[in-house]
């Protein structure tokens, strides 16, 4: 295999070895703690335009199977691994990780020191750039220094129009912010009827389809960057159907409430932090990826109750409306990479719906 | 044969989500006092106010209300309507939004005379229904604000609740009579 090169934008640079594709690309690096789950990860649209680092050490092992892609087409802009392994004895297997990332244009770069990496990159300021290249040199650093990450993930990987999944039960309208399947597959196990929205739809956009609750995705990027009018939506709509937010909307619902965010000082993606679900004092576990967080003094008690709370880095992991049956999770409920305990949010989510016809 | 309707699961979930309801209603859990009616009822009560205390760090008042001629699973007189007794409320209802909880809701004569006992206890503000299975076939103008299942089911059947506290487990269960 073609030797490569990771290259940071402080200047340094990994030597290791190409597998994927051998496009050169740049993007934001972030680091991946998750042991399981790669597919699920590489192609979930969170990563649009960022290099992800794995700390798991062995990666490919289970190959690419039909059952777990998280979008149609990743966008994820590379792979970092220790060591990828391209034979897989999962029954499930399709096809290598390295065949995979060659049809999506998508490069990895094996044989770093990945958790040595993650480790610096948790001492560096703000969002990291990076890039995989061929070969080190003045030239490759000046690349990547012109480089101007986008604001705009989510216009980059959102659906631009509507389109319908049916089936026979709830009808639930989905605003996509960049989602992932798994939210859409939770939903066809409940048999819901769905419409998935543009982001840009308004509050009438929605109601028109009279729906039985709205769900507001996960997605890419800041919430910061959306603007006013998706929080006049959201405030419109929560207040006439049963409504769930996950990810990037959980974070949109927060704000729409009056809550204020801040950037993590690093991006978290892991499933290792015990969750405390508040109402029930007990522990869960579950997918998180976020680089904002709801600052919790910020919330006003008199219109949000908080119900998770991360007991490792203290951050807000679910919000309920005092006056609405309307929810949000920072984590990823619908469990793809699992644990998939807190997937039964879903079924709350379907057992608002009901209860709200009486 | 016994049919589960609700697994342990969703009875978790149920109550969850009957406390985020009672919040939504009532505004908070100012002046909220929760009433269980024996025998199961009383324990959903408690968990119902275990939960508001993990959410709001705030203790509400709850009692047990006590039915003395009638139990679910004995076949009762079709004479007579239960009796309840709030013997054992030691708080005033007065001016209170009283959240009474029962696990089955059924003929309602159960709650019309849980509601007669609570009134000659003091004037409520209001009085809420919080059941976790309304199984239909109501004899008197009596629903719920809060239910946790609707399970509309035939007279022949039996509907058995189970809580962990006292059963084995917690489940809802259909049975054929």
């Amino acid at each position: 295999m073609a030797k490569r090169y990771l290259i940071l934008e402080d200047g340094s640079a990994y030597a290791g070895e190409g597998f994927g594709a051998g496009a050169t690309t740049s993007g934001e690096v972030i680091s991946n703690l998750n042991l399981l789950g790669y597919q699920e990860t590489i192609t979930d649209q969170i990563y649009h335009n960022q290099i992800i680092i794995f700390a798991q050490p062995a990666i490919g092992n289970v190959g690419i199977n039909h059952d777990s892609y998280e979008s149609i087409l990743p966008t994820a802009k590379g792979m970092v691994v220790r060591d990828v392994t391209n034979i897989s004895t999962n029954r499930l297997s399709r096809l290598s990780l390295d065949e995979f990332l060659q049809q999506h244009n998508i490069p990895g770069i094996s044989g770093i020191d990945t958790r040595h990496l993650i480790r610096k990159l948790r001492k560096m300021d703000g969002p990291v750039k990076g890039s995989i290249v061929d070969v080190a040199d003045a030239h490759a650093f000046d690349q990547l220094n012109a480089t101007v990450l986008t604001n705009r993930q989510v216009d980059q990987v959102a659906t631009p129009k509507p389109y319908p999944n049916p089936d026979t039960g709830k009808n639930v309208v989905v605003i996509d912010f960049g989602l992932k399947h798994g939210i859409l597959r939770q939903l066809s196990e409940r048999r819901c009827n769905v419409t998935v929205l543009p982001w840009t739809a308004s509050a009438q956009d929605v109601l028109n389809l009279d729906p039985d609750g709205v769900l507001l995705s996960t997605g890419p990027g800041s919430p910061l960057d959306l603007g006013e009018g998706v929080l006049e939506m959201i405030r419109k709509v929560q207040a006439e159907i049963p409504l769930f937010a996950i990810g990037l909307g959980h974070e949109l619902f927060a704000l729409a409430n009056g809550a204020q965010l801040a950037a993590l000082p690093v991006e978290y993606h892991g499933s290792s932090h015990p969750i405390r679900r508040i109402i029930t004092n007990d522990i869960i576990y579950a997918t998180q990826g976020q680089g904002y967080a709801v600052i919790a003094k910020s919330i006003d008690r008199d219109r949000l109750i908080t119900t998770y709370v991360d007991l490792i880095n203290g951050t807000v992991q679910g919000l309920r409306h005092r006056d609405f049956p309307a929810f949000s999770v920072q984590f990823f409920a619908d469990g793809a990479p699992g644990p998939h305990e807190s997937r039964d949010l879903f079924d709350e989510f379907m057992e608002a719906m009901t209860a709200r016809e009486g | 044969m016994a049919k589960v309707v609700v697994d342990a699961m969703a009875m978790q979930r149920a109550l969850t989500r009957i406390t985020y309801e009672i919040i939504e209603r009532n505004k908070g859990v100012d002046d909220l006092v929760i009433l269980g009616i024996k025998t199961r009822g009383v324990y959903l009560a408690r968990r119902i106010a275990s939960r508001l205390q993990q959410l709001e760090n705030v203790t509400v008042p709850v009692g047990d209300l006590d039915i003395t001629s009638y139990r679910d699973d004995i076949e009762h007189d079709a004479d007579h309507d239960p009796k309840v007794s709030a013997a054992n409320i030691n708080f005033s209802v007065a001016g209170k939004k009283v959240i009474l909880v029962d696990d089955v809701l059924y003929t309602g004569r159960t709650i019309r005379a849980a509601m007669s006992a609570v009134m000659d206890l003091g004037r409520p503000k209001s009085i809420n229904l919080a059941v976790l299975v309304d199984r239909g076939h109501r004899e008197l103008p009596i629903r719920a604000d809060f239910v946790g299942k609707n399970i509309p089911s035939s007279q022949r059947e039996r509907i058995k609740v189970s809580v962990s506290e006292i059963d084995d487990r917690d489940a809802v269960e259909i049975q054929q009579a």
